[in-house]
């Protein structure tokens, strides 16, 4: 506990001047609860101080900077306990200058065009690797695709089934209702196939697959990156590419495909179950409408464009793992930002090609 | 051991100069090492010591001056070449950097199932012996972050000296270790540098362990090399921050 005695402009202090303390000295000669503010030339005596800590001190620095007051009579332990706590001497850096707008904007527009050098050449990196690994054993472990596979393709089977499942039953729904003003309720079949086929099949597993694999890429690399485990692969001659990005391109560009498969024919078969519930259209009705509406083609399309989103997402969870910096927050940021871009990403190159085959 | 004069140099760094962004964290730094030698390079924290061995192997570029590996200047090396040169390199980082979804015996046997022909059968006992040189056979199935930091450490070192290189670098491999198991690493350092005619760079605090193992130290401050000669030159040395480093550690203040 800590005294506080007034007698002039002398202040004498007794107890123990700790974090508490300093909280009541400060409260004292700031003029807060009725008491007088302390004017230049006080001295505060510091004889009754039988406790000082780092709080303590640095209120008294605090005091003596702001006001010139003085501090005097310390005991020996006192004077001691100051000199260790005391923050008179520690200098503080510079402050870090302030970059101005064009600066930053400067520094925005190298940032960006670095970033896409950086984008393309792990691009065609891990493509020619992808391709030249196929003859080489060096370069990647033994099982890794196969492992890849199962984490990238099998454990995504549920969600994928679901959501595209799902995806074709509200497109059935959505169009019954406008079809059936014409009486053209059989329509449902095709319209649900072709555009299970065409779009919805390839983009939203796609986009499933840049939330649900994406995001373990950038964050696995990431990790890597930060816990420098990539720096000690390039050490052992090793290159990280082929190490940790090539399987994982083989693994999703055989899976993904597969996966819109799966996507295409679970969208048409919710189709068929709203056309089934309320539409009277049987499912072998459902079935010859809708696979006299798609052509092979246009599942063979699907496929591919999906093998372009395979990369896309790959390779841009990749990247952004590798620009991962800092630690846990570092990881956190690029996974994010993985994902969003490859998302749009997706989804323009999804456009670029709709252009280019239907157009 | 021949004249020490008559030894080719295996790494010549010269008027070194790195950079993190707008921050310099080496200035002018220049040191060679000789094959067959054990050079300790020694300073406080953040001087740069650790970015002085990536420097060396390649994996930063210099803003300015030249580093030389094996008689290669890497600024002129491309992925490949540099590919070639890091299996002649091991490299022990500071925190270890472990596969972490790899267990230890997968993580020494990486580098020589990926960078050799050889059958998986020798691999295994070629894992198995690293890991028994530093003490660490017990540990083959556990994964990483089920080891202590000295034993990653170790672990570390195990792999990065899988492919029996020329040159070691090691980023503080005593950090975490007891006297005892200091001692014997020690031991190890030499007796690789013995047997296989290996160069070590060692970074590394333990004062103890520096006088058993330099040959040469390489003592960094601010990023700049304020001294370089042997163990016996340092009680002659004029700079007080060696001088105190030194005395520090053996309790008798100069």
């Amino acid at each position: 506990m800590l005294e506080i005695n007034r007698d002039g402009n002398i202040i004498s202090l007794s107890g123990e001047l700790d974090r508490t303390g300093a909280h009541r000295l400060l409260e004292e000669v700031s003029g807060r609860r009725g008491a007088r503010r302390i004017g230049a030339d006080t001295v505060f005596e510091m004889s009754g101080v039988t406790r000082l800590d780092s709080a303590g001190a640095a209120v008294l620095d605090e005091l003596a900077g702001a006001r010139r007051v003085s501090v005097k009579g310390f005991s020996p332990e006192m004077e001691k306990a100051y000199r260790r706590f005391g923050t008179g001497e520690t200098a503080s850096p510079p402050e870090p200058a302030q970059t101005g707008f064009f600066e930053r904007l400067g520094d925005g527009a190298y940032e960006s065009v670095r970033s896409l050098t950086g984008f393309m050449v792990l691009l065609s990196d891990a493509l020619f690797w992808a391709v030249a690994g196929l003859f080489s054993r060096k370069g990647h472990r033994k099982g890794a695709f196969v492992q890849q596979s199962v984490t990238i393709g099998v454990e995504a089977l549920p969600v994928v089934s679901l959501t595209t499942f799902l995806v074709g039953l509200i497109m059935a729904v959505l169009s019954a209702g406008q079809l059936r003003q014409f009486g053209a309720n059989v329509f449902v079949a095709d319209l649900v196939a072709v555009a299970m086929a065409r779009e919805m099949g390839p983009i939203m597993t796609a986009i499933i697959m840049a939330g649900r694999s994406g995001s373990a890429i950038a964050s696995e690399i990431a990790t890597m990156k930060v816990t420098e485990e990539l720096d000690a692969l390039r050490t052992m001659g090793i290159s990280p590419v082929r190490f940790v990005v090539v399987p994982k391109v083989w693994a999703i560009s055989v899976m993904l495909p597969l996966l819109t498969l799966l996507s295409v024919v679970v969208g048409i078969s919710g189709g068929m179950i709203v056309g089934f519930l309320s539409l009277d259209i049987t499912p072998s009705v459902f079935l010859r409408e809708a696979s006299a509406a798609i052509s092979l083609g246009d599942i063979i399309t699907g496929m591919g464009k999906s093998v372009v989103f395979a990369w896309l997402v790959v390779v841009t969870a990749s990247f952004f793992g590798m620009q991962a910096r800092g630690g846990p927050e570092g990881v956190g940021k690029v996974t994010t930002s993985s994902v969003v871009t490859s998302i749009f990403l997706v989804i323009i190159a999804d456009a670029v090609m709709a252009l280019i085959i239907y157009l | 051991m021949p004249d020490p004069a008559e030894q080719t140099n295996v790494i010549e760094v010269n008027g070194l100069r790195a950079e993190y962004g707008d921050k310099v964290i080496l200035e002018d730094v220049s040191m060679d090492v000789r094959q067959g030698e054990i050079m300790v390079v020694v300073g406080g924290s953040g001087c740069g010591k650790s970015t002085l061995l990536k420097q060396i192997v390649g994996l930063l570029e210099p803003a300015a001056g030249t580093i030389r590996v094996l008689g290669k200047d890497l600024a002129g090396l491309g992925e490949r070449e540099l590919d070639v040169l890091h299996e002649s390199m091991g490299m022990l980082f500071q925190n270890g950097a472990l596969l972490g979804s790899a267990t230890v015996e997968e993580n020494v046997a990486i580098p020589l199932l990926l960078n050799t022909s050889l059958p998986e059968s020798v691999v295994k006992k070629i894992v198995l012996k690293k890991l028994d040189m530093v003490g660490l056979a017990a540990a083959l199935h556990k994964l990483p972050t089920e080891l202590s930091g000295g034993m990653q450490k170790r672990a570390a070192l195990a792999r990065a000296l899988a492919l029996d290189p020329l040159i070691l670098l090691a980023d503080e491999p005593s950090a975490g270790l007891d006297p005892v198991t200091l001692k014997s690493l020690d031991k190890l350092l030499l007796d690789l540098r013995e047997m296989l005619g290996m160069s070590l760079v060692v970074v590394t605090h333990e004062v103890s362990s520096i006088l058993r193992i330099a040959d040469r130290i390489t003592f960094l401050a601010d990023g700049r090399v304020i001294f370089a000669g042997t163990k016996e030159e340092i009680a002659g040395t004029t700079e007080r921050r060696v001088a105190d480093f030194f005395a520090s550690a053996t309790g008798v203040h100069a």
